[in-house]
């Protein structure tokens, strides 16, 4: 396991906390997060006019632009595509690859483990379990999905996070251990619960499982976007305890640091964020992984631009992951797990060799 | 696809310890599977192959079912060897079957090898029409020595289908979109036997062409498809499962005109017997003019 983007020896504290690093720090934070919120925004613009069905380019433009103010032109049924159908799903796209990136950033961070990914943690199948539970006991009521949801992931994390923690601390290895026993635990929960459905009901869930948005509901979007940019504004806000974190626990309560506070915040936002991407979207893979190494590669690994630039860039990563799912074998479709899977898994073994 | 000419009687050197296998069939995998002359102990591992066997007169020769097996009411009190997706290959070898009948080829290519090591045979059906249906009634009344009967019911079936075609022939078909499940969206394709059966019902599905027989499908184009009517298949063992309509076809034509048909799922998703129901069903919700005295 390589961690030398995050191995503190090769970052110098003096360097982490000297303050005149900190205002170059926000210029280049600001500058690199408006170029990614500059070609998300663009992303969605063009990502909106790809789908199953061809619309008109410039109509469907300038009714994007109007804000679905004005149809610009499109028939009704263009405009409910574009409206009803593609912009949510977008959106909800964007929101989940927020969530899952950085939430996968600041555990990285945390438990200084550049392999921590919600995933591959067990936390996703936590929040599976919990909205697994809601399906089958509270059907009917949509909001109890996300709670149950958060419920999961919460528990997954304190399950890992207990079971990593021996003598010598969290070591990396006891880590991805306790996260493969989770994971695999709760596999078998999800297989168990899954015997409780009947016939019809498997196989959407099966798909939902892979990580599916077409089920984009109209009542969650709202809910999971919001999560998604306060949840990452509250990491972002605690990134600079992160940095210092990065150099362990010890050193950081020595630099004033609040360990106990900083853990729990990350934990409960991290989870909040997890859970609400889950009972959106199914397990979403590899997202949380992939994007944050991509954004420490690019822009360092500081924790201020790194976990921002993760929101924007696991929004932009789900968003065109999903569109090559909802269009490679149009009008059939596949789960976009599987697309990001698919690009995730082999960038990820590349992003490992180079590092 | 099978030829009648497959249900020419052929001898066997092999002699298993079940007694001697005189005869072989061409099943719908393409596999031929040899039979005992007497089928005495079969079991079915689908409902739809569970009805089959009644309606042809074997019921008293079923020896297992599966979970899912409920028709006719006889069959829920026969032995249950697990469901249709996960049999038990231990309560299934216990009950010493002959021949156990399989529904579509996709299923346990492993299972299939470890019966035929027990010396029992797997049949394989997978009907994608009508005809495929009838095909898997005559076969299974081979299997069981009853194709007499199973003829009777085949021609009952035809006539009965054939009727429903002449009632619609001269009737606008109507553009139908058959909703499997809302969500996510899934649909019937080309190689669903319901394709057929919306065919011959005077209605012409919007995903006939869609490759595979149950595809996932894109909310934009099922709302682009504008469909005049929508099938839902609920009720019967599904519950009331699949009983909406999914949201992006809530202003489709066929919404719009409260033609949104829910039609037994047992009728239409089991390629038995009561196919014919479903299709007689589906033809006098779609052109009730059709069938007015």
């Amino acid at each position: 396991m390589t961690v030398a983007l995050l191995n503190p020896t090769e970052s110098d504290p003096a360097n982490v906390i000297a303050a005149r690093q900190s205002r170059v720090t926000l210029r280049k934070t600001l500058i690199s997060c408006a170029a990614l919120a500059g070609a998300l925004l663009l992303a969605l613009l063009v990502l909106s006019l790809i789908g199953s069905e061809r619309l008109p380019v410039q109509a469907s433009l300038c009714a994007l632009l109007s804000f679905g103010t004005n149809s610009c032109g499109l028939t009704q049924d263009q405009f409910d595509i574009l409206f009803q159908i593609r912009v949510p799903r977008l959106l909800l796209a964007a929101a989940v690859g927020a969530s899952l990136a950085t939430a996968g950033a600041s555990y990285q961070a945390l438990l200084r483990n550049p392999l921590a990914e919600p995933y591959l943690l067990g936390i996703s199948n936590g929040a599976a379990v919990g909205t697994m539970i809601a399906l089958v006991f509270f059907g009917a009521n949509e909001g109890s999905r996300p709670v149950l949801a958060f419920a999961g992931s919460l528990l997954a994390t304190l399950a890992v996070y207990r079971l990593a923690r021996g003598r010598a601390g969290a070591t990396p290895e006891r880590l991805i251990l306790a996260g493969v026993i989770v994971t695999t635990f709760l596999s078998s929960v999800i297989v168990f619960v899954t015997t409780l459905m009947d016939a019809t009901r498997i196989r959407s869930f099966t798909f939902w499982l892979l990580g599916d948005l077409s089920g984009t509901s109209k009542t969650l979007l709202p809910a999971t976007i919001t999560i998604a940019v306060l949840g990452a504004i509250a990491l972002t806000l605690n990134a600079r305890s992160l940095n210092l974190l990065m150099l362990g626990e010890r050193d950081a309560f020595d630099l004033g640091v609040e360990v106990g506070r900083v853990r729990i915040v990350v934990f409960v936002v991290a989870s909040l964020l997890v859970g609400s991407s889950v009972a959106a979207s199914g397990s979403v893979g590899y997202v949380g992984l992939v994007v944050p190494h991509l954004a420490r590669l690019s822009l360092g690994s500081d924790n201020r631009i790194s976990i921002p630039a993760a929101a924007l860039g696991g929004a932009l990563f789900v968003i065109v992951a999903d569109t090559v799912a909802r269009t490679v074998i149009a009008p059939r479709e596949l789960p976009v797990g599987a697309i990001t899977a698919l690009i995730g898994a082999p960038l990820f073994i590349y992003l490992l060799k180079r590092a | 696809m099978i030829v009648a000419g497959a249900f020419a009687c052929t001898s066997h050197k092999q002699e298993p310890p079940e007694g001697p296998v005189t005869r072989t069939l061409t099943d719908d995998a393409g596999r031929r599977v040899s039979l005992p002359a007497n089928v005495t102990r079969v079991i079915s591992l689908a409902p739809n192959l569970t009805e089959i066997v009644f309606a042809v007169g074997g019921g008293d020769r079923l020896v297992g079912n599966t979970t899912y097996c409920d028709y006719p009411a006889e069959a829920k009190s026969i032995q249950k060897v697990g469901d249709t997706l996960q049999p038990s290959l231990e309560a299934i070898i216990a009950l010493r079957p002959q021949v156990v009948l399989i529904s579509t080829a996709s299923q346990l290519e492993v299972f299939t090898r470890q019966l035929q090591n027990q010396n029992i045979a797997v049949f394989v059906t997978d009907p994608h029409d009508l005809e495929g249906v009838f095909r898997s009634i005559e076969q299974i009344g081979a299997i069981l020595g009853q194709s007499d009967q199973a003829s009777s019911v085949v021609k009952k079936l035809r006539d009965r289908a054939a009727a429903v075609e002449q009632a619609v022939q001269h009737a606008q078909p109507v553009s139908v979109f058959y909703q499997v499940s809302a969500e996510p969206l899934y649909t019937a394709g080309r190689d669903a036997f319901v394709t057929d059966l919306l065919r011959r019902a005077g209605a012409k599905s919007v995903t006939a062409d869609v490759p595979g027989a149950w595809p996932r499908y894109s909310n934009e184009s099922a709302l682009a498809a504008k469909p005049e009517a929508i099938i839902l298949p609920t009720g019967g063992s599904m519950g009331a499962g699949n009983s909406t309509v999914v949201e992006a076809l809530n202003r489709s034509p066929a919404a719009l005109a409260g033609r949104v048909y829910k039609i037994n799922d047992d009728h239409l998703a089991r390629p038995g017997p009561r196919a014919v129901d479903g299709l007689e069903e589906l033809a006098r919700a779609l052109h009730p003019e059709a069938f007015k005295q």
